[in-house]
């Protein structure tokens, strides 16, 4: 391994000064001792190793580099050398050896580990010293020294190679080993089936099957395994495969199991991309950090559903924040490493990895890289013209509120000089003649001389002021309302509270038609002379009484407001219009004087431009400052961007975890990072060392720590570890997925442990195999390459009928002398069911489709009830990818067929049977409906009853019946009709196991 | 003792065959099928030593139940009523800042021989105190309901870990062929704080899963029979279909010899069609005397629902069932053990609910004979606070709380641990959930540190890396 020998020769080093030390203190190294015996090396293996590993090597070894008091038990010389004591072990002498002793707690001063040792433990450790502990570990470890962690370098092919589908080469060689005739190749039927369930999670149609069978052609499998790939349902069955890697679901899960409405994006974006074949290094990059490697691509943000696919504990966020936060983080660096790299980085949250080199600094360093983001609905624009707009309006609206003179940079600046030049800003107002002028809460009011109302007295704590005027009246195409200053008021006004300031919650515009029912009239914008930060004029017009435009500092001065209606208020003889001032905030922010007044000309002129903006005005263009121009094009753009963004369409909303999302507590916002440290023990309450975004410092030759500039986004934490992952040299990355798509075909992997690849998950059946395939996506990227080099292998073509010789030899089938037969999983059965019986829905995409009824709950949770769920209705013949799955209410028809707890990563489904399995799958409605619809479509066939069974059979089961199967279904026709006929269909293992 | 592929086994200890015999082991150890007799020295069973109880009934008060107001008496409150003594800083999982001191507005009254002191709301529980252990300092990690919820029932904060009914399931498989061996009863007002998230199996195999046993239905085990409109799949219908399916199942099998998923569903095939004939029985409490009903407060709306859920879990423990949880109270604000608002107002009218029915099933467990093999645990999810809230409400305090044993292998009239003057911390003789889950596993014959499982990496357990057997209530 790269980057090993400087660690080794450190090591050397301190093997030799030990050494010599050893030799001064005690009687000299302790002796090897006669060859140990296959019996004690085999009791080393089974017993004292895991043992070891276990209770240990957390604190000394060289795999967590923690080597406490100097002492490594992870090979012969570490406890022959010892620690600080001197040598940990005398062959042969369990009294006289320090180890024995420190697991006895016999020693005050020497009690490890802290936590006493089971006796049994104990007594393990005294009978292998006793027998003189042989140690067969006697090659020096090193901290990557471990399989998954070598380079990944593409192995050469097998010398059978030439004739052969490569994989054939790997796993030929192999099973000639093994001494294995492997079995024969599967008839077209059995293969048919299995291959369209194994790529669609669906079964062939018989006419599909038929054809297959008749097809004469030599590339005939070749043809089919192509064809599947080219179809879109292929995305339906891998996404699913891909989400139980991820625990991603459409609710929290906890006490809160509250809905995502906008979780589905992800969803159909998995979909799309494994129907694009999207390369696997671009969909990594895309849902760690779609924002920062694509930002312009719309559609693409919905990949970072990815950071949102976990639980969110509701309850904790809000009383419990800093250990919901850092348990939150947990989970994603769990799925991060766990789904894209099979490690359990998460296991060195407490201490470093007992097992594998992975230290309490890199797990933190991990955390640190989602240390700025929260969990919630973030916005999207799914067309990226869209988007691109959205952007730059928002950018432009930012600007003219925080930076106007960098507008006069951009090209937009252009349109102020267009606005000018047709005449706009300038607006020719007119009173409106006021027919009443009301107080909800009787505040004295008084119209002066210049029209102006004044409001006198002790002001309430709200008011809502109600203005009328009576029709006929021009069309209105904007209305001004001028704020006023008056001795009478506070600091002058034009407000009433203590410093002169105010809140306008509302600016409410009616229509009150002679005779017919009153109407609202929208306003499309506002805008206004001055802001106050956070209280805003769109806040007058959103809706939203909670909300209101302010002036605060700028009191003591004049200001004004524009508002314009949708479309130009009109108003006949007999028609009243409506003006409610609502300004409900508190504490007297009233409306101390005010003049309203209405134009009806061109809408666009109508702005309520800042005093410096007028100011500007009214200097010839090219006399202004840039101060004075800066200002104008705020004035302009500000509500010009408002505008725009307004008349958008609606952005996607999509449930993932950014620095900035919108959940049941409102807006949260992570920003800047938290800072991230090491916790000792893993308790928030013992902070240690700060620690910056970084990944596994067991990848020697790649950075493990993140360089990442003072400036950088939050996004580039995450775009660094993407980075990381997909590199080409990554060890992990390539191996992993490699291995999934082996198991996603052949039910279990190279690897049997997807999610672990460390020293406590399996060893690769086929290490070279793996490495090969794991090159192959490495280099082209392509899932679907890797899916066809195995959907068209002979392996792959095998009878799942073990020969009885090769199952005494590899009884588990590591060595796919045959196919392992595998019974449907739950979203399998639930699509196969819906087909058979004619009712399967093929629409794809789009929100999810519950398949319960709901009422509220006594908290945030909703009850769920699948029973009453209407079985008919619009949707409820989807795929199963495309409903609901709810983290803690499951359905039980799911839950019966293994569908796992997505509380935890769950890359591996089980397959159990039980007595009440038995019984859902007889009696759920679900199954029960669907019979009573094949029966129904089977009675309206031709021929007789025996034609009618054969062909629900073929239908079903996709082969014709054989005599006795006949002989029994038409006997239980005869009695129990059709119906009867087709729930035993779908209940027999003919249906639900795949050869 | 990671469980490993049952096939590789049988394959070894049958030579190549698949016969009865392998079989029948393979049914017992994945939990199919009822073990066989036991063997006499170990005659309740055990996985890694003989067991003291071959079955549980947990009663599971939700919300975090008062200990001050119930068990734990504090004359320090008394005292130190209304005094600011509580922490400055609003603690992690506290829903608001930390009150006055409050003393239970309840008067306490020394019971039993033991001369245990228990509240005016639990009269009837306080007769049976002999007969029972208390864990007076118990204390969990958390003191936000979710997290605790799932710490008491699966040894983890987090979601996705099995919970201490499915390991029991897993470790120590069936009693019987015809019930299943663990039924959760919950609150029929509403599921608890995590859904059926509680009654996960977790990474464990499905079969170790609560069923949910819903008594406001026709049939309370779902999808035992089904639904009325489909006539098709009732009586001489269902089962003539049944035994189609089997035949036909046993069609396929031999044509596809040595598959031990294929003879695993032809055995659940049967059990199914055993527990169709079982469980409407055991659902049926007309056998039951009107004395019985009475006693449990099944007469009495008041305690009606859980008495009757309490005797359910009797006739279900009778039957054979190894495991049976009892929920007292839904999620919410209201009709649960949650009592922020007021604990005069709230907390008698849940303890009311329960305590009757609780005293019952001790005393006819013991009638019986089943409290020798039947161990009853009361337990919540955390305690609450010595400090008001909302005037006269308490807030979530993991700091500490009481738990009672009752029943086969417990020191009956024992007591372990203290809390602090206020009640505030555990003081002496702490319990953490990991070493009640530890001794209640003991007790059942197993040792809580070998019952793994493999996943992602690690050998799982319930105690994670902790937990210590409360030898001191071990009898």
């Amino acid at each position: 391994m790269r980057g090993a020998p400087g660690h080794r020769s450190r090591r050397l080093a301190v093997a030799l000064v030990m050494s010599a030390a050893g030799s001064l203190v005690a009687a000299g190294p302790a002796s090897a001792g006669p060859p140990a015996s296959p019996d004690d090396i085999a009791f080393f293996r089974a017993q004292v190793e895991p043992l070891l590993a276990r209770r240990c090597l957390a604190c000394h070894s060289h795999a967590t580099e923690r080597m406490e008091s100097g002492l490594a038990l992870d090979w012969k010389s570490g406890w022959e050398q010892g620690g600080d004591r001197g040598s940990a072990i005398r062959p042969g002498d369990p009294d006289g050896s320090l180890l024995v002793a420190a697991v006895r707690h016999a020693d005050p001063d020497l009690r490890m580990p802290a936590e006493p040792l089971p006796a049994a433990e104990v007594a393990t450790l005294v009978e292998w010293v006793r027998r003189g502990a042989p140690d067969p570990r006697v090659a020096a470890p090193t901290a990557g020294d471990w399989w998954s962690l070598r380079p990944l370098e593409r192995p050469p092919l097998p010398t059978n190679a030439a004739r052969a589908n490569p994989l054939d080469a790997f796993l030929d060689a192999r099973l000639a080993e093994a001494g294995i005739t492997p079995a024969a190749e599967a008839d077209r039927r059995t293969f048919i089936r299995r291959v369209t369930f194994d790529l669609h999670g669906l079964p062939p149609t018989p006419e599909a099957v038929e054809a297959f069978v008749a097809d004469t052609g030599s590339d005939a499998h070749e043809r089919l395994v192509d064809a599947l790939l080219a179809a879109p349902r292929l995305g339906e069955r891998f996404a699913r495969h891909w989400f139980d890697c991820i625990h991603f679901a459409d609710s929290h899960g906890f006490e809160h199991d509250v809905f995502r409405p906008h979780a589905w994006p992800y969803r159909d974006w998995v979909i799309d991309a494994f129907n694009a074949d999207l390369p696997w290094a671009t969909f990594v990059r895309a849902q760690l950090a779609a924002d920062c490697f694509f930002p312009d691509d719309g559609p693409v943000q919905a990949a970072l559903g990815f950071l949102g696919a976990g639980t969110y504990d509701h309850s904790a966020a809000v009383t419990a924040p800093r250990s919901f936060e850092n348990l939150d983080r947990d989970d994603l660096v769990t799925q991060t490493m766990g789904a894209l790299a099979s490690t359990t980085a998460n296991c060195a949250r407490c201490h470093a990895h007992k097992f594998d080199p992975v230290t309490q600094d890199d797990y933190y360093a991990l955390q640190a890289v989602f240390a700025g983001i929260g969990k919630g609905d973030i916005e999207w624009d799914a067309d990226p013209a869209v988007a691109a707009l959205r952007r730059k309006w928002r950018r432009i609206a930012d600007l003219a509120a925080t930076a106007p003179a960098a507008l006069l940079a951009l090209p937009e600046a252009a349109l102020v000089a267009d606005w000018e030049a047709t005449g706009q800003g300038r607006a020719v107002w007119h009173p409106l003649a006021l027919a009443t002028f009301t107080s909800a809460f009787a505040t004295e009011l008084t119209r002066l001389d210049d029209g102006s109302i004044l409001a006198r007295g002790t002001p309430p704590e709200r008011e809502v002021v109600t203005l009328t005027a009576a029709g006929p009246l021009a069309p209105i195409t904007a209305l001004r309302l001028d704020l006023l200053t008056d001795d009478s008021l506070p600091h002058q006004g034009p407000g009433r509270a203590p410093n002169g300031n105010l809140h306008l919650s509302e600016f409410d515009v009616r229509v009150f038609p002679a005779g017919a029912a009153p109407r609202a009239a929208p306003l499309a914008r506002a805008s206004a002379d001055f802001e106050q930060s956070g209280w805003t004029i769109a806040h007058a017009i959103d809706g939203d009484p909670a909300t209101a435009w302010g002036i605060h500092p700028e009191e003591g001065s004049p200001h004004h407001a524009v508002f314009v209606p949708a479309a130009p208020i009109v108003l006949a003889a007999g028609d009243t219009l409506t003006i409610a001032l609502r300004q409900v905030h508190g504490g007297a922010h009233l409306i101390g004087r005010f003049r309203l007044s209405a134009t009806g000309g061109d809408p666009d002129a109508a702005v309520a431009l800042s005093a410096a903006a007028a100011a500007a005005l009214a200097v010839p263009a090219a006399d202004r400052t840039p101060d004075q121009a800066a200002a104008l094009a705020a004035a302009v753009l500000g509500p010009r961007a408002r505008g725009e963004l307004a008349r958008l369409p609606a952005p996607q909303k999509l449930y993932a975890a950014a620095a900035t999302a919108v959940n049941e507590r409102g807006t949260v916002r992570i920003d800047p990072p938290r800072e991230i440290h090491v916790l000792h023990r893993g308790d928030i309450d013992q902070p240690r060392a700060v620690v910056g975004p970084g990944a596994l410092s067991a990848v020697t030759w790649l950075p493990s720590r993140f360089d990442l500039s003072s400036g950088a986004p939050e996004s580039a934490r995450r775009a660094a570890l993407a980075d990381w992952l997909t590199a080409p040299t990554h060890p992990l990355t390539w191996r992993s997925i490699a291995n999934r798509v082996w198991q996603w075909h052949f039910g279990r992997g190279l690897c049997d442990t997807p999610d672990d690849f460390g020293r406590m998950g399996g060893l690769p059946s086929h290490p070279e195999l793996l490495d090969w395939l794991a090159c192959e996506i490495r280099d082209t990227g392509s899932l679907k390459s890797l899916h066809r080099l195995i959907c068209t292998s002979r392996a792959y073509r095998r009878a799942a009928h073990a020969p009885p010789e090769a199952l005494a030899i590899d009884p588990d089938a590591r060595l796919l002398g045959w196919m392992p037969r595998h019974r449907l999983d739950a979203e399998s059965f639930h699509d196969a069911v819906l087909l058979t019986a004619g009712r399967l829905d093929d629409t794809r995409g789009g929100p999810a489709i519950p398949h319960f009824t709901q009422r509220p709950g006594a908290q945030l949770t909703p009850i769920l009830d699948y029973d009453a769920f209407d079985l008919d209705s619009p949707g409820a013949g989807r795929r199963a990818i495309y409903r609901v799955v709810w983290r803690g209410i499951p359905d039980p028809l799911f839950d019966a067929l293994d569908f796992p707890d997505l509380g935890l990563l769950a890359p591996t489904r089980g397959s159990s049977s039980s007595a009440l399995q038995a019984l859902v799958l007889a009696n759920n409605r679900f199954v029960l409906h669907n019979a009573r619809a094949l029966a129904t479509r089977a009675a309206a066939e031709p021929g007789t009853p025996a034609d009618r069974i054969a062909w629900m059979v073929r239908r079903a089961w996709l082969r014709p019946p054989s005599a006795p199967e006949a002989a029994d279904l038409t006997a239980l026709a005869d009695r129990h009709g059709l119906e009867a006929v087709a729930r035993a269909l779908f209940n027999a293992d003919d249906f639900l196991f795949i050869d | 003792m990671a469980r490993t592929i049952p096939r590789r086994d049988l394959l070894t200890t049958a030579g190549g065959g698949f016969g009865a015999v392998a079989l029948a082991h393979l049914l017992v150890r994945e939990g199919w099928a009822a073990a066989p007799a036991p063997d006499p020295a170990w005659p309740l069973g055990g996985l890694h030593h003989p067991a003291r109880a071959r079955r549980v009934i947990q009663l599971f008060m939700n919300g975090g139940a008062s200990p001050m107001d119930t068990f734990d008496f504090k004359p320090a409150l008394e005292k130190h009523h209304g005094e600011a003594l509580g922490p400055k800083e609003k603690p992690e999982g506290f829903t608001t800042p930390a009150g006055t001191v409050m003393k239970s507005p309840f008067p306490f009254a020394r019971h039993g021989a033991t001369g245990r002191l228990v509240s005016s709301v639990f009269p009837c529980q306080a007769r049976e105190v002999d007969r029972m252990a208390f864990l007076m300092a118990m204390k969990t990690t958390t003191n936000v309901h979710g997290p605790a919820s799932y710490m008491m029932n699966t040894g983890f904060m987090l979601p996705g870990f099995p919970c201490l009914g499915a390991w029991v399931s897993y470790g120590l498989g069936r009693i019987v062929d015809d019930l299943p061996d663990f039924v959760v009863l919950p609150d029929p007002r509403g599921l608890p704080y995590n859904q059926k998230g509680n009654f996960s199996p977790g990474f464990l195999p499905a079969r170790h899963q609560g069923t949910v046993v819903d008594l406001g239905r026709t049939e309370p085990i779902p999808d035992v029979f089904a639904a009325a409109p489909y006539p098709f799949a009732h009586g001489a219908a269902d089962h003539d279909t049944l035994a189609l399916i089997q035949r036909q199942n046993r069609r396929h099998a031999a044509l596809r010899p040595h598959d031990s998923h294929l003879e695993a569903r032809i055995a659940a095939g049967e059990l199914a069609a055993r527990l169709q004939l079982t469980a409407p029985s055991t659902f049926d409490l007309a056998t039951e005397s009107a004395a019985t009903n009475s006693a449990y407060g099944l007469d009495r709306p008041e305690t009606a629902d859980f008495a009757k859920r309490c005797l359910i879990a009797r006739r279900l423990i009778e039957r054979g069932t190894r495991f049976v949880q009892v929920w007292s109270g839904p999620q919410g604000a209201v009709n649960n053990w949650d009592n922020h608002g007021s604990i005069p107002k709230e907390l008698p009218p849940i303890a009311l609910s329960v305590d009757q029915p609780i005293a019952a099933l001790l005393a006819d467990l013991a009638a019986r004979g089943l409290l020798a093999d039947t161990l009853v645990v009361w337990t919540t999810e955390f305690g609450r606070t010595p400090f008001a809230q909302n005037n006269q409400g308490r807030d979530h305090n993991g700091g500490t709380f009481v738990t009672w044993l009752a029943g086969a292998g417990v020191k009956a009239g024992a007591t372990h641990g203290e809390s602090d003057d206020l009640g505030y911390q555990t003081a002496t003789g702490t319990t953490t959930v990991h070493d009640l889950q530890a001794t209640i596993l003991h007790l059942l014959g197993i040792d809580h540190t070998r019952l793994t499982f493999r996943t992602a990496g690690v050998d799982r357990r319930l105690t994670d890396v902790h937990g210590h057997v409360v030898s001191e209530v071990v009898g």
